[in-house]
């Protein structure tokens, strides 16, 4: 739970705003995109500057030790902005993770410099089959003479290519484990995203020395993708709305047969239907964070819900905005394709709405 | 007891604590509801927004809001109806200080029962085009037309009566609001019986009936813009029913979506079970936003969210009568008693039209959360500006 007050929360949000409004607006979007790295340096350090990188690392590691509720309300943000880079991979989800472990020695070593933007870190869930899920997880370990071997593959590991510590869940012969590796001593190999703000990458790993970070499980394999999913569930909603905000100013101010577009029925309907999608969204991302932060007994009924809710509204709203622009959105230089790129990548990221809705109606039927 | 010492909350829940039996749910003094209500208009509870001399004490919302909660607490009924008391908000607003002497009490104590006499069967989605006529004669107006779904047309004391009073200026300008007495020679009622074979609403035939002048409320002309009035205090309150009927049915729902599932053999079925979490998700992310809503409402923010809930409630029901018709297969052909799941489904599949038509249908929804919400150009009416005489309306 957090210690962080609903008015310093709301100043943040509005600070990080700010932030994003100044350094990572459409040109800044494009510019970062056609760099190698996929990330703005300049942006992360001023990031860091605010506190947004520690924010979810506790205050004895030199974090904020904010709750969900506060990081899904940053990523609403980041995501309005289309932010790229390791914002989510490594303050949010790397960080989550260590804070997760029983590892004081992990935790010391790592947590200050992740929370300061110094190291970046990420963490390796899933091989080829990307099916965010423990039989998914291809890459092995093995205890040799006091440290451990890795070996096998790990993919669609989020900006791996920037990160300095890599966390990645293995087989080992007593269950799933997870080891710290430095990403000097593996092959990373970028994979070509559709969503060029997106950066994804295969690990390959050969007798690969790694140091075991203790007390992860299959249960903090699972609690560490329900902090990923609710934050990218706020990403969702916030990408969602902004997309959403874009198309309505649009549709007042384009002309056809004599009158702005958001005149006609046709049109008006679509966007009254979209408005709800929104604000569906909203209202799941920020319940599934409440949710997590105070471990309500419908803590799986909500992450689920918010998984695949925010997921299928920011698809459609993207989607449907293209549309409702018509042909100056099918250029390149319009941004409603980057969002739908975004929507697209996000829908599959940390697993499918179809596996979501599974899972929210086994979590209602224990519940009924 | 000294106001200015205590928080409202403080007082409200002291008085409740002196008045009301919260375990019995019932006044400690005994008497009927009437009596306990009429407790409530006296003590400020019942519309503590309005000033004191109109039975209230002059609060700001958020208190209004703990005096709401404080009372939902305990189970007390009566209190905040200046959210949500259709009657005697429109008359509080527009009305006489005659009529508001005369009606607002009977009204709060919950003595006198209202129907709502809008729509008629050429004016339902366009609502300014009625037709039915009120003319002034001495003190009194007479009024001819014919009304059409009118629910509690049988019980009500008082009909809330739109009706047209000036034939040569634009529809929306010739209208008047009125609030006519039910039980009297010249309105006749009948059931209108409806596809799920209930009868809930009425045509009301209005020929000569009669209404003073003082139970007009608001000018002559003015009838449009408090209507509209009326209808936000009604719809604020249909967008909340959506949310609160979710604390108590949805839950039954969604044991229902399961259960149905189970009976039918499908609840290992993949797709099936997508389509039950789909159906189950529109029901829990409506009650999220009306909950996010409230929230907002609370702070003393207006919520455009609640705008939102009639047109998601009849996107619920409809669903749900899809998926649960889907796992019913062919037994889904079959009626009566002896099928009661069929009878249910088919009942709820004819019934969800209740909401995506009533009070507003879904494609008027959109129109006005495109125009209010969005700020998105306002349709065009091509007799907006006509003297109604020259209207299709009349012309036809």
């Amino acid at each position: 739970m957090t210690m962080i007050s609903p008015e310093e929360r709301a100043a943040m949000r509005e600070g990080f705003g700010r932030l994003l409004a100044e350094k990572c607006a459409e040109a800044d979007i494009r510019r970062v995109m056609a760099t190698q790295s996929g990330n703005d340096p300049a942006l992360w350090t001023a990031m860091a500057d605010m506190g947004i990188t520690a924010l979810m690392v506790s205050d004895d590691h030199g974090g904020i030790g904010a709750g969900m509720v506060e990081i899904e309300e940053i990523m609403e943000e980041a995501g309005a902005a289309l932010l790229a880079g390791p914002l989510l991979s490594s303050a949010f989800v790397a960080a989550s993770l260590i804070g997760l472990s029983h590892d004081a020695d992990a935790k010391a070593r790592l947590l200050p410099a992740i929370a300061s933007g110094e190291k970046i870190a990420t963490v390796a869930f899933t091989g080829d089959s990307g099916s965010w899920d423990v039989a998914g997880v291809t890459a092995t370990a093995q205890p040799q003479d006091n440290q451990w071997i890795l070996n096998g593959a790990a993919s669609f590991v989020l900006s791996a290519n920037l990160a300095n510590v890599l966390l990645v869940f293995a087989q080992t012969p007593g269950g799933l484990g997870c080891f710290e590796v430095d990403s000097a001593h593996v092959q990373i190999e970028p994979l070509q995203s559709w969503d060029p703000s997106l950066r994804l990458s295969k690990i390959m790993f050969d007798q690969t020395q790694a140091v075991h970070i203790a007390g992860v499980d299959h249960a903090t394999f699972e609690q560490t993708l329900d902090v990923a999913r609710v934050a990218l569930a706020g990403e969702q909603a916030g990408a969602c709305r902004r997309i959403f905000d874009i198309t309505v100013d649009y549709l007042k101010t384009r002309v056809q047969f004599g009158r702005p577009i958001g005149g006609f029925q046709a049109i008006k309907h679509i966007a009254a239907d979209l408005l709800i999608e929104v604000e569906s969204a909203t209202s799941a991302a920020r319940a599934a964070a409440r949710a997590l932060d105070t471990d309500a007994p419908d803590k799986d009924v909500l992450i689920n819900l918010a998984a695949f809710a925010c997921a299928d509204a920011f698809s459609q709203v993207a989607a449907t905005a293209i549309q409702m622009h018509g042909g100056i959105a099918f250029t390149w230089e319009h941004p409603a394709h980057l969002y739908l790129r975004r929507a697209r990548a996000d829908a599959q990221l940390f697993g499918q709405s179809d596996t979501y809705r599974e899972r929210f109606v086994a979590a209602m039927e224990k519940a009924a | 007891m000294n106001s200015d010492a205590m928080t409202i909350g403080d007082e409200v829940r002291a008085w409740l604590a002196d008045h009301w039996d919260a375990e019995s749910r019932r006044a400690k003094a005994g008497g009927s509801l009437a009596q306990w209500m009429d407790r409530v208009v006296e003590a400020g509870w019942a519309v503590p927004s309005w000033p004191t001399q109109w039975w209230g004490r002059g609060l700001d919302k958020k208190s209004v809001s703990t005096i709401v909660n404080e009372f939902r607490k305990v189970g007390a009924p009566g209190a905040g109806q200046d959210r949500t008391n259709i009657t005697a908000n429109s008359v509080m607003q527009f009305g006489s200080d005659t009529l508001k002497r005369k009606i607002i009490p009977e009204f709060l104590t919950g003595r006198a029962h209202q129907c709502l006499l809008y729509s008629e069967p050429g004016a339902g989605s366009d609502l300014a085009a009625v037709r039915t006529r009120a003319d002034l004669q001495g003190d009194h107006y007479v009024v001819t037309g014919q009304k059409v779904w009118t629910s509690g047309a049988q019980n009500a004391d008082y009909g809330l009566l739109i009706a047209r009073t000036d034939w040569d200026v634009p529809k929306h300008e010739g209208l008047s609001f009125f609030i006519i007495e039910m039980r009297q020679p010249g309105i006749e009622i009948r059931p209108i019986n409806q596809i799920t074979g209930d009868s809930h609403f009425n045509e009301v035939f209005l020929d000569g009936a009669t209404v003073p002048a003082e139970n007009r409320v608001g000018d002559e002309g003015q009838g449009w813009k408090v209507m509209q009035t009326a209808l936000a205090v009604e719809r604020l309150v249909m967008g909340d029913g959506a949310g609160e009927r979710r604390q108590g049915s949805s839950k039954n729902n969604v044991v229902s979506l399961i259960d149905i599932a189970r009976e039918a053999g499908k609840i290992d079925d993949p797709v099936a079970r997508q389509d039950i979490a789909q159906a189950m998700a529109y029901r829990q992310l409506n009650a999220l936003n009306m909950l996010r809503a409230k929230q907002d409402m609370a702070q003393g923010t207006a919520s455009p969210i609640m705008s939102l809930g009639k047109l998601a409630m009849s996107r619920i029901l409809h669903e749900d009568a899809r998926v649960m018709t889907k796992l019913l297969g062919a037994a889904s052909m079959l009626d009566g008693a002896e099928h009661e799941r069929a009878a249910d489904i088919n009942y709820r599949t004819a019934n969800a039209y209740m909401t995506s038509i009533g009070g507003g249908t879904d494609q008027i929804q959109r129109n006005i959360i495109g125009e209010r919400v969005l700020g998105l150009p306002r349709e065009t009416e091509a007799d907006r500006n006509l003297p109604f005489r020259e209207s299709r309306a009349v012309t036809g």
